[in-house]
């Protein structure tokens, strides 16, 4: 089933910038308000040009409301994560998060299918407001890929 | 079986800057001399700091010896490696082919699982370069241990041309 609001979030490794920096997402996520949401892939048209973006030049918005953290989620290594949220600026306002091996993307139950364009299973777009571990609201994309309720204005309005 | 010298080179598509954007290695190496560069991912230190940036300083040097194309190969997707070769400057001087699913390193029988770091979702391709003529495999330098920098240096194919 996929995530929902009232779930709690599963405890799994992402990694950060490098596979030897592990970052265990219920650990981070507990006694925090934090904003997650998931991408199909790094560097992709929609990802860079909206998704991504939109989430770094809300950032202080996300903060007045309390928001502890923001962090992107995608199935890609951790080099190619943080080589993309650099060309973004995403220093100090979204924390690129690696689900290397889509561990966390098959425990959300947010798989798709991206075998043909992209080699692989990615994750769902998707977006949370999480807080103390425990999901509080949920956007997932109808077809996995659009840019519509996951965007962060949207988010937004949701607080 | 792992590629030789004497085979010719798989009948494989490739992605460059997009998945619409196919490009067949076969045909792209018929009657042609080319290089082909193949790495454990993109955006990964040693691929990223000097490995792929030699040979795109060496290009001068590679057309000067008659050599008309200069490849990269690596399992990642197009967006990425487009991403990596803009990153890199790689420019005119080294074309970035996506093997996304990773069917051009198993043709080539040049797998390496690279789980702990780099995921599963496929396996990766180990660290390699060689020389083509019209399809056929002249010179290949693949990495003992798949990832190190040693055998398969540019400045090392160059000398062997």
């Amino acid at each position: 089933m996929p995530v929902k609001s009232g779930d709690k979030l599963p405890s799994v490794d992402l990694y950060e910038n490098s596979p030897a920096s592990k970052v265990n997402i219920a650990e981070l996520t507990a006694g925090k308000k934090v904003i997650i949401f998931g991408v199909p892939g790094a560097f992709t048209p929609g990802c860079s040009k909206t998704h991504l973006p939109g989430y770094v030049s809300d950032f202080d918005k996300f903060k007045s409301k309390g928001v502890d953290e923001i962090v992107c989620v995608s199935v890609n290594d951790p080099f190619v994560m943080a080589a993309w949220g650099k060309e973004h600026s995403a220093d100090g306002k979204v924390r690129m998060l690696a689900d290397t091996n889509g561990a966390f993307t098959k425990a959300m139950d947010l798989e798709k299918d991206l075998t043909g364009p992209l080699g692989s299973i990615r994750c769902q777009r998707f977006s949370m407001l999480v807080e103390d571990g425990v999901v509080k609201t949920a956007n997932v994309e109808p077809d996995g890929t659009g840019l519509t309720c996951s965007l962060s204005n949207s988010l937004l309005s949701q607080l | 079986m792992t590629i030789k010298c004497g085979d010719k080179l798989p009948n494989v598509y490739l992605h460059e800057n997009t998945p619409d954007s196919k490009v067949n290695i076969s045909e792209l190496a018929a009657g042609k001399k080319v290089i082909i560069v193949g790495v454990p991912g993109a955006f990964t230190p040693c691929c990223s700091k000097d490995y792929v940036p030699d040979f795109i300083s060496d290009c001068g040097k590679y057309k000067s010896k008659g050599v008309d194309e200069i490849l990269c190969i690596s399992v990642n997707d197009p967006y990425v490696m487009a991403a990596w070769g803009k990153d890199l400057n790689a420019g005119e001087k080294v074309r970035m082919l996506a093997d996304g699913n990773g069917a051009f390193t198993k043709a080539l029988g040049l797998e390496k699982d690279f789980a702990d770091t780099l995921g599963t979702s496929s396996s990766r391709c180990k660290r390699f370069s060689m020389y083509a003529e019209d399809g056929v495999v002249k010179k290949l330098f693949v990495e003992p241990d798949g990832h190190s920098v040693t055998c398969s240096k540019s400045e090392n194919l160059l000398s062997q041309l």
